[in-house]
């Protein structure tokens, strides 16, 4: 989706006619009025199926109050926000719309300090912030095509990835539209080092990005339509999130994922200043960060979890698959966050003259 | 007897109300926030002028005018024999073919689009099938072009060709049709110099629904199309989504609707302002 509001972004294009006119017309099914409810905003479909086992059924019955998933995408938030219509009361999503919505003030902070399911030390402190706190870790990965690159010989870098000649086939990459365009890979691809990409020289990027540009068949816009290209075979080469490949891979698809310098991005939580449930809201922080909780997910996700004891309930094999794991940080890069947030306009602007020039 | 004018406008008040606060409330509310946004007339000058002068906004436009019309010439193509056999269908073949019309119109649009991915894939239905006969020895690329916009456009917006010819063919009156043909002229001339005057204003209106639609699309060419296949509403869904810059939003918002205006005013002009709906 846009601003990458996570991996999911399963429903945002319906809800975006309705974005501009949501304070307005604004539905009213969320009624948060009750006490024992929060409403929280998620990336919806699967995701809310595995958040339910494993968050918010546990965590009504331990404390009575209700979770109420709903689907929303960043520009209804901050409609939401500007129209002084608050209408939910927790936000999961992408780290960058939160950062946008903690500078205009929309953030409560959060109360760490009534925690009493998680440790706040137990938590990873890059991902720990005064209005945010991350709940997994995703990363943008390379993936292939087993029957086009059998037997390792797939690209191994994203230098090779540009390499059309000696890997040839139709590859995608992500788009605009997806809320950050692979300038990274683009990058790495012309020589940058993974630790000298930011402050990012978006020109440069682009030129990169030229010359990789015949091979790709599309640019890819949400997390569904790049899982369903890899595994129609639309594409052999491709930048993807590493949890939608891991699905169709698990179901069979014959896919690889290569770490080498993937991207480290992460998912996070925050609670609307003002909102009806804030307390509650605080306390599904809580509940949901515990170690079980996170290891839950964080199976089934195939995304890492942030709560250092977590990594201690999950098997050996799946730490080896879990961003943000040591080995993680050794392949890939984080993401820098506020640089994106600070320049995605001067982005879009440089990506919309440059894909229809 | 003719309504009076108070008549006709209590008639109308409902419709305009809900205009008026589901279309020109709202839009009206944005329009005024996002440019309040940019503070003085100076700023919303400049911005003006950068989103009017933008080589992609002015590319985004043609290409969106481009496929609209592409895609206008295609479901008038398919409809007007569709809306043809429907107005000349009884019985079981009659509630078929309205099904198959107006079913998928209730179906969303993403999952309609979604179908055609399965079916002009690279190893979907129709390139299995030509590679297995033999016909083509590389799979054809039939989406993530501008092919594949077309196709997925000309499918979802042919209903509203299909229903509004078919309208307008219900009301050519059959017996002009018979006088025609005793008179001796041809089944062609029928056609040609009875039936199709007589329903041209139904195929003026379905083209002008469906252009109107397709400048507004966004959906199918997002999922359908190349990395180049870039339409005015993209642009504007970006700036919203993605930067939270509802100036420059508004702006393209703005330069959409001026070339929509634009073209219905070009075409009340061809039809001596004759609105086409009316009759």
């Amino acid at each position: 989706m846009r601003k990458p509001t996570g991996p999911f972004t399963l429903s945002r294009r319906s809800l975006v006619a309705a974005a501009a006119v949501a304070p307005l017309a604004s539905p009213g099914v969320l009624r948060g009025q009750t006490a024992g409810e929060v409403i929280v905003r998620t990336p919806g479909g699967v995701y809310d199926d595995v958040m339910r086992r494993h968050v918010y059924d546990p965590f009504t019955k331990e404390t009575g109050i209700r979770v109420q998933p709903v689907a929303a995408t960043v520009a209804r938030l901050l409609a939401m926000f500007r129209a002084n219509n608050v209408e939910l009361d927790l936000i999961d999503t992408g780290d960058g719309p939160l950062v946008t919505l903690e500078r205009m003030g929309a953030l409560a902070p959060i109360a760490y300090d009534q925690w009493h399911w998680t440790r706040p030390d137990d938590i990873v402190r890059e991902v720990r912030h005064e209005y945010r706190c991350a709940n997994f870790i995703y990363a943008t990965v390379l993936a292939y095509n087993r029957e086009s690159f059998p037997n390792g010989t797939h690209p191994k870098s994203w230098a090779e990835f540009w390499d059309g000649a000696k890997f040839p086939g139709p590859r995608m990459l992500a788009d605009m539209a997806s809320g950050q365009p692979n300038l990274e890979f683009a990058l790495i691809a012309d020589g940058v080092s993974k630790d000298q990409l930011y402050p990012l020289d978006i020109d440069r990027a682009f030129r990169s990005l030229s010359r990789v540009k015949p091979h790709i068949r599309k640019f890819w816009d949400t997390g569904a339509l790049s899982a369903q290209m890899l595994s129609d075979k639309e594409v052999v080469l491709g930048s993807v999130w590493n949890g939608r490949v891991q699905t169709i891979i698990d179901r069979g698809a014959p896919l690889g994922i290569e770490w080498n310098q993937h991207m480290i991005q992460t998912q996070a939580l925050a609670v609307f200043k003002g909102a009806r449930n804030g307390a509650n809201a605080q306390k599904l922080i809580d509940f949901m960060l515990r170690p079980e909780s996170q290891a839950g997910y964080a199976r089934e996700l195939i995304y890492g979890p942030t709560n250092v004891k977590a990594f201690d309930l999950l098997p050996a094999d799946q730490l080896a698959r879990m961003p943000g794991s040591p080995n993680s940080r050794e392949s890939g890069f984080f993401n820098n966050v506020p640089w994106w947030e600070d320049n995605r306009d001067r982005v879009n602007r440089a990506w919309s003259r440059w894909i229809l020039g | 007897m003719p309504l009076s004018r108070l008549g006709a406008l209590l008639l109308l008040a409902p419709s305009i109300l809900l205009l008026v606060f589901v279309f020109l409330g709202p839009i009206g509310w944005f329009l005024v926030g996002s440019f309040a946004e940019l503070g003085s007339l100076a700023e919303i000058w400049e911005e003006t002028r950068a989103v009017v002068g933008s080589r992609a906004v002015a590319l985004a436009i043609a290409n969106t005018n481009w496929i609209a019309l592409q895609v206008t010439f295609f479901v008038l193509l398919i409809g007007y024999p569709l809306a043809y056999a429907l107005n000349r269908a009884r019985g079981l073949a009659f509630s078929l073919i309205i099904i198959a019309i107006v079913l998928p119109y209730f179906t969303s649009v993403i999952v309609r689009t979604y179908a055609w991915m399965v079916i002009l894939g690279r190893n979907g239905i129709i390139n299995q099938m030509l590679l297995g006969l033999g016909i083509v020895s590389e799979p054809l690329e039939l989406m993530y072009n501008r092919l594949g916009v077309v196709i997925g456009m000309t499918y979802v917006l042919l209903p509203y060709m299909v229903l509004t010819l078919y309208a307008a063919m219900k009301a050519v009156d059959p017996r002009l049709l018979q006088a025609a043909e005793g008179m001796g002229a041809s089944r062609l001339g029928v056609f040609l110099r009875v039936f199709l005057p007589l329903t041209m204003h139904g195929v003026i209106a379905g083209s002008l629904i469906v252009f109107i639609l397709a400048i507004g699309f966004f959906v199918t060419p997002a999922l359908m199309g190349g990395p180049s296949d870039i339409m005015i509403a993209m642009l504007i869904e970006r700036e919203i989504e993605l930067t939270q810059n509802w100036p420059v939003a508004a702006m393209m918002t703005v330069v959409l609707l001026v070339v929509t205006l634009v073209l219905y005013a070009i075409y009340a002009r061809f039809t001596g302002g004759r609105t086409g709906f009316a009759r």
